[in-house]
């Protein structure tokens, strides 16, 4: 009778398990090489191209029959939750506070660091937010995923508060899915107590970021399209959305040059950072300097915070959008919470809790330094209708324009020797 | 001699120790449930999105389940980046080694003391040695940076201490791209995790053993390098690792000391590429380097601790 051979009841030992998952996992990758000779001819479905909205080239998006706007005279969900989706400190608790008393709801802020971050969790679906906050650098893939829904108009009458430019934007023709949230400016923050340099005066105040005396105290915003546009302007190239090789190897380099002579911050956290002292000179938001006032320390003058953006408004000028999102439980709630947004009082309260100007009539620079809202030395951070028109976007990119922009910023990141 | 009839016995009766084994694996089963569901599963997902597609719109990693289609451009482009013309992430590694490398030592440096004077010294006071070396797990990992942020900022406490001491008067920028900040900041966060483990093997330390050594005639010194150092090599070993491996991985330190591309380590590299659209999979890649790497290590203690075993049957 043969004997069978006895099986091996103790299996590996630990050592060799970890050895064989060793071997396992350093040859994974070599695997991954030897088989992708066969997969190449893998299924890769057609890819969708995106519209590209640009002020030169508007875009009216369609409304698909599966992606309808809701109805007319809906009444609004009893008991519901709104769930916004949002920037941290990006919208009013007072604001949200008059809405819920309002239509007796409770309403849920979640928040994200970056849109990038943002859209990948929508579109993982797991939480159902109703309303999204983004720029208009999103709206073709927002529109084409069907992840937001088309607005119904006759549940936002206050559109006609908002600057009528931003009725019928080059982005939205109609404004068939987005309403206006924010405007704002991207421009040099600074404290003149820290940079005696006056940077509005220099002949381009840019180059101050490049400045080695003031190394370990500058910062560029943590946002690769924001921060590289910034270096493309210093060097006269009007295109932020280039998609010319040249020009971001040129944006790498000049990076790097700038991490060798000043070592910035790479941040979003500004409107605290540089009223606290850490930083003394800053790529800005407008909205952030506006904000950073009431972050000074006691017994510090506002007087200290200098904002300059291009006076001729050739400078970064953009703005941020209230949309809904087609998985959003709460649509009927989701328009009212916008039309609630441009009652002028609420979105004069929203500005002055959260710094960004809203795009309203009855919101103009003279209004804002005439009613002691923002310092004359600030004044240069309040947006113009006129920067509109001159200043430039930043634009969606092609998949590809994209991939090389943030190839150039993960070197960056990644920080040079 | 007693010791060989012991093993010799325990040899010659099989159904005893069968049955033994089978209720250990039987208790190991949870463990290894939970190795296979939340380290072997997942490390297979982080496979299948280095090697997986990127879809075309949104840009979101797309894993790709079957080993026969993977694409392994994602995992090349890091490889391909790491040295030479384009070696953007080279600087980053070798950055990170040296900080882990130094954080490890000065920890060690600091550690090893205190936990042999607490294990072996302190006599009545241990128990409230012990305890005080647990109070900084009391605080958030989060929140004892904070507190560093506070005590380096411009105007902070430190800065003040040194320009009342008068002999370093310039302000010094502790909080933006400086090396040893970062590194010292690992070095305060990790050391408990170093102190603990010494202290329990340097608390296990056999008695005899040091007794042996005195009275066959080694002087204090001899004694530790000769018989306290080898014995608690397994446990200096696990001690280094349990600091290392986190330490490799981590991006936190950096981000709130210094937020500088200067100071960026793999780990501000993982963190910065995972949301950033279309970049998921090379997160996923560096990820594996940092696991390819940190196995080394896990495999040299493997080895030194069956020595161990081997040495004392």
């Amino acid at each position: 009778m043969p004997v069978p051979s006895r099986p091996h009841r103790h299996g590996p030992t630990r050592r060799q398990f970890l050895a064989r998952a060793a071997i396992l996992a350093a040859a994974a990758p070599s695997l991954g090489t030897v088989l992708s000779a066969c997969s190449k001819s893998g299924p890769t479905s057609a890819q969708p191209t995106l519209t590209l909205a640009s002020p030169d080239s508007p875009v009216k998006w369609d409304i698909p029959d599966d992606n309808k706007p809701i109805a007319d005279g809906l009444s609004p969900e009893k008991g519901a939750t709104l769930q916004l989706y949002t920037y941290a400190d990006y919208i009013s608790p007072d604001g949200v506070k008059s809405f819920e008393d309002k239509y007796g709801v409770s309403v849920e802020i979640s928040t994200f660091n970056d849109t990038d971050e943002a859209i990948t969790k929508i579109r993982g679906g797991s939480v159902n937010y109703d309303l999204y906050f983004p720029s208009y650098d999103q709206i073709s893939r927002l529109v084409s995923g069907k992840l937001i829904q088309p607005l119904n108009h006759s549940y936002i009458p206050n559109i006609k508060n908002v600057w009528p430019s931003f009725t019928d934007p080059w982005y939205d023709r109609e404004w068939r899915y987005t309403v206006p949230y924010t405007i704002y400016t991207t421009g040099i923050g600074w404290r003149n107590d820290i940079v005696k340099t006056d940077v509005a005066a220099m002949p381009n105040p840019y180059d101050v970021l490049w400045d080695p005396q003031y190394k370990g105290k500058t910062a560029v915003i943590d946002d690769w399209h924001t921060a590289m546009s910034m270096v493309l302007l210093r060097e006269g190239i009007t295109d932020v959305n280039t998609s010319s090789e040249a020009d971001l190897k040129l944006v790498g380099e000049q990076l790097n040059a700038m991490v060798a002579a000043t070592s910035p911050k790479v941040t979003i956290t500004m409107y605290n950072d540089l009223p606290a002292g850490q930083l003394g000179v800053s790529q800005m938001w407008s909205g952030d300097i506006i904000n950073a006032q009431s972050y000074l320390p006691e017994g510090t003058s506002a007087d200290i915070l200098q904002y300059w953006f291009p006076p001729d408004g050739k400078g970064l000028v953009d703005n941020d959008l209230m949309v809904i999102l087609k998985n959003g439980k709460n649509p009927v709630l989701a328009h009212l919470f916008i039309n609630h947004m441009l009652e002028p009082e609420v979105a004069m309260q929203n500005f002055t809790a959260i710094g960004y100007q809203p795009p309203q009539n009855s919101i103009t620079a003279d209004s804002l330094v005439a009613e002691d809202f923002i310092p004359e030395n600030l004044r240069t951070a309040s947006v113009k209708p006129e920067y509109f028109d001159v200043g430039y976007r930043l634009l969606e990119l092609d998949a590809a324009n994209q991939d090389a922009w943030q190839k150039v910023w993960q070197a960056f990141n990644a920080g040079g020797s | 001699m007693t010791v060989p009839v012991v093993t010799a016995q325990s040899r010659t009766a099989p159904p005893p120790r069968e049955r033994r084994t089978r209720l250990w694996a039987l208790l190991a089963a949870p463990g290894i449930f939970w190795l296979a569901a939340f380290f072997i599963f997942p490390l297979y997902v982080v496979l299948c999105i280095v090697f997986g597609q990127i879809d075309p719109l949104f840009r979101t990693p797309i894993p790709v389940w079957n080993p026969l289609q993977w694409d392994p451009t994602q995992f090349s482009y890091v490889l391909t980046h790491i040295v030479g013309p384009n070696g953007v992430y080279g600087p980053a590694i070798v950055r990170t080694f040296v900080y882990v490398f130094v954080a490890s030592s000065l920890c060690l440096l600091i550690a090893f003391p205190v936990a042999y004077y607490v294990a072996r010294l302190s006599g009545r006071h241990k128990g409230l040695l012990l305890a005080l070396l647990i109070a900084p797990f009391w605080i958030s990992y989060m929140m004892r940076m904070f507190a560093w942020v506070n005590l380096l900022q411009e105007d902070g406490l430190f800065n003040k201490m040194l320009r009342i001491g008068g002999f370093f008067t310039p302000d010094v920028n502790w909080l933006t791209g400086q090396p040893v900040v970062v590194i010292l900041g690992l070095v305060y966060g990790y050391v408990p995790y170093m102190i603990l483990p010494l202290y329990a093997g340097l608390d296990r330390l056999s008695q005899p053993m040091l007794e042996a050594s005195r009275d066959l005639g080694a002087d204090r010194i001899s004694s530790f390098w000769r018989v306290t150092l080898p014995l608690c090599r397994p446990t200096i070993v696990a001690a280094v690792l349990l600091t290392c491996l986190p330490m490799l991985g981590d991006y936190f330190t950096s981000d709130m000391l210094s937020a500088s591309p200067k100071t960026s380590m793999v780990g501000n590299l993982i963190n910065d590429s995972v949301q950033a659209p279309g970049q998921t999979g090379q997160a996923g890649a560096f990820v594996l380097l940092v696991f390819l790497v940190a196995l080394l290590p896990m495999l040299y203690y493997i080895r030194v601790t069956s020595r161990t075993s081997e040495v004392s049957t």
